[in-house]
């Protein structure tokens, strides 16, 4: 890596400080406490955490699907500089239909039962701006050279001939990248595929749906939360292949949510480890397994089974993740940290840089070392 | 060379399904096992794996006798279990226990956990009186990592890793030679996991339980056995001991399992295989051999013929036709 300063325009996401809470009858749950992080364009930034640690919260807040009893107290979400904390419903629904896809872990629950996925596919591709509509229209004039009819060159024109697009003409182009999206995701037959209902597809297939879905929307950031984690190890295998395919070709800005170390490891730039609503450290990926430096790093790192190495050098993390109503004062982490000394039990450390591109939040790195 | 405490010789569970026509007289059915077979030693940890809907589970309840076989045999110290009625079946069945997976359905919401422990033994009456069932309770929690204090509470009042110490506890209140360990980390996160893997683990060693781990996840079978099984679509594919199945597997699909599996070290090559497809449903399960639809080497041989379970060598058996040398499906540097 350049080891030029950080450099803020390369940031297309940038959550900063982001503090939210869920009213509960139980009290506040203090889910996220001052979250920061960017995603970089072109990157891929894994979000890794164990459940209950605030990452999903993260990727709602996001893209404003939140529910209702939660409450974001502080901080902003920029997205390509724009403000996304404080936009209408109608504003975020752009967002959600042009610039952020999501995806989520069991695509059942995502896809229409009654619908075919033609169907719901045809509804998400007409969502796209008119421009872009008109551009696969005039491509696809152009590959079947329908007529010979003059593709539109500037935007003005596209503009013109989407909206003199006729509903048949609408419907057709919707097909059109119906089938190349599903292509894509390397589901075979798509034309039949089109035709049928969520049922009659396997898991592994209904996910890939789901990604094709984030394909035709073309968006600037795709957020994947856990979406193989519902799969078999082998047709995981398959979606983390097409993945890595995607995301030198057609994938922009990815944040991967997973709780997956394996996962991290193999498709990830950089990653951020989350605890209790905190983010605990950043690295790229090659530098945070080889030298993680947050305690919680390196106990997850030391509690993951990996093959090859006896049960005695897995070390499980004492305790268990704190209620969130009354989370421990200080550093979150330190009732089960084994470096634990008084400042802890006090005051939150900050996330500090440590070295290229690593940073953390811990006492242990404190600017002058004891 | 010692007898099995469990040998399960060609174990049939076949589901009855609604379908077919008004009139058709075939009976359709998911055939959820359909020829297991394996052999357990006493002491040591036998590990079942195997995608979802391979029929691990099923495997796992039959051998407990929550569901009775459709054929084959379950050896328990050289007697068929399958074949015993009522009392004999009763007094076979404490000297097996089972830790389910999800320790939010495992336990009564409304019963505390003193009573969840000392019903088991007064029933089978392992426990003469109230007050010895109530001090092997105390025994047992303490042994799981708990104190007296948590006997009384209700489920609802503790974490996922406690609640499976608890389901582990009344497993032993049979006092138990083999545990059928189903799933028990998969609803526990990471840090958790690996704090109930050493309990079981260190229970083992100070009762010399035996274990069947079934799991998914190839890398906590991979810490936890001795001798591994592969199930896939109701079938064994593969036994060995643990180093034969990680390092030289010689069944295609224990191959490509194995090389799915992501790595947490990004400086690894890896090597993938990917399968093609997806697991054939239960109902229709493919002639021959059942793997051959997603078989990289599959001929129309595999598709004729179900080759059987043989023998390659000293415990390592193989269900495949051909004798395919297979690289090592996990990098190097990782088996040292």
């Amino acid at each position: 890596m350049a080891s030029e300063p950080h450099n803020t325009s390369e940031a297309l996401l940038q959550v900063t400080n982001v503090r939210l809470d869920f009213h509960t009858y139980a009290g506040e749950v203090k889910a996220l406490d001052g979250v920061t992080f960017t995603v970089r364009e072109g990157e891929v930034l894994g979000l890794v955490g164990e459940s209950g640690c605030g990452k999903s919260v993260t990727a709602s807040a996001i893209v404003g699907l939140l529910p209702e009893n939660a409450h974001v107290s502080e901080g902003e979400i920029l997205l390509e500089g724009q403000n996304l904390r404080n936009i209408s419903h109608k504003e975020m629904r752009d967002i959600r239909a042009h610039k952020v896809a999501m995806v989520f872990q069991d695509p059942t629950t995502f896809l229409n039962p009654v619908l075919t996925i033609g169907k719901q596919l045809e509804e998400v591709v007409l969502l796209t701006t008119p421009e872009r509509l008109a551009e696969i229209a005039a491509a696809t004039k152009a590959s079947k050279d329908l007529k010979g009819e003059e593709s539109a060159k500037t935007t003005e024109e596209k503009t013109q001939a989407s909206s003199k697009l006729s509903r048949f003409e609408r419907k057709k182009v919707a097909r059109a990248l119906s089938v190349d999206v599903l292509n894509q995701v390397r589901l075979p037959d798509p034309d039949r595929i089109l035709r049928q209902y969520p049922h009659e597809l396997s898991g592994g297939m209904r996910q890939r749906c789901m990604i094709a879905m984030a394909l035709a929307r073309n968006p600037i950031l795709f957020i994947a939360d856990e979406i193989t984690t519902a799969l078999d190890v082998t047709v995981q295998a398959q979606i983390l292949e097409l993945l890595r395919e995607l995301k030198h070709k057609v994938l922009g800005s990815t944040l991967l949510i997973t709780h997956d170390l394996g996962v991290v490891a193999e498709l990830c730039d950089r990653v951020a480890v989350m605890y209790a609503g905190n983010i605990v450290e950043i690295a790229e990926v090659n530098e945070l397994f080889a030298n993680p430096l947050h305690p919680y790093t390196q106990g997850l790192m030391r509690a993951v089974p990996i093959i090859g190495r006896p049960l005695a050098g897995l070390e499980p993390i004492q305790g268990s993740v704190p209620d969130l109503i009354h989370p421990p004062a200080g550093c979150r982490f330190h009732p089960r940290c084994p470096f634990a000394f008084e400042k802890c039990k006090i005051e939150k450390p900050p996330l500090i840089q440590r070295g290229e591109g690593h940073s953390v939040a811990c006492h242990l790195y404190g600017e002058k070392k004891p | 060379m010692t007898q099995p405490i469990l040998e399960v010789k060609d174990l049939r569970k076949w589901f009855p399904v609604e379908g077919g026509g008004l009139f058709s007289k075939q009976k359709r059915f998911v055939k959820a096992v359909d020829g297991v077979n394996l052999e357990i030693k006493e002491g040591e940890t036998f590990g079942l794996v195997g995608e979802s809907g391979s029929g691990k589970t099923t495997v796992g309840r039959c051998i407990i006798g929550l569901l009775t076989p459709t054929s084959g045999q379950i050896l328990f110290r050289g007697q068929d279990i399958t074949k015993l009625k009522d009392d004999s079946a009763t007094r076979a069945g404490t000297k097996l226990g089972i830790v389910f997976q999800d320790p939010y359905a495992s336990l009564d919401p409304r019963q505390i956990i003193k009573s969840a422990l000392t019903e088991p033994m007064t029933y089978h009456k392992i426990a003469a009186t109230e007050e010895e069932a109530l001090a092997k309770a105390k025994r047992l929690i303490e042994l799981v990592g708990l104190n007296e204090d948590h006997l009384y509470r209700f489920p609802h009042e503790f974490s996922g890793g406690q609640r499976q110490r608890i389901a582990v506890a009344r497993a032993l209140t049979t006092n138990p030679e083999l545990i059928v360990l189903d799933e028990p980390t998969s609803f526990l996160d990471v840090s958790v996991q690996a704090q109930i893997l050493h309990l079981l683990a260190d229970l083992q060693k100070e009762l010399k339980l035996t274990y069947l781990f079934i799991s998914h996840n190839l890398s906590v079978i991979e810490n936890m056995s001795d001798h591994v099984g592969v199930m896939y679509l109701g079938a064994t594919m593969e036994t060995a001991d643990k180093k034969t199945i990680y390092r030289r597997p010689e069944h295609p699909y224990t191959h490509a399992l194995i090389s799915a599996l992501p790595i947490p070290n990004p400086s690894l090559k890896k090597n993938h295989e990917l399968l093609s497809g997806d697991i054939p449903s239960p109902v229709d399960i493919p002639s021959g051999c059942r793997f051959r639809t997603r078989c990289p080497y599959a001929t129309d041989y595999c598709a004729q013929k179900e080759p059987l379970l043989t023998a390659r060598e000293q415990s390592h058996e193989v269900s495949c036709h051909y004798n395919l040398s297979l690289s090592s499906p996990i990098p190097l540097t990782q088996t040292a």
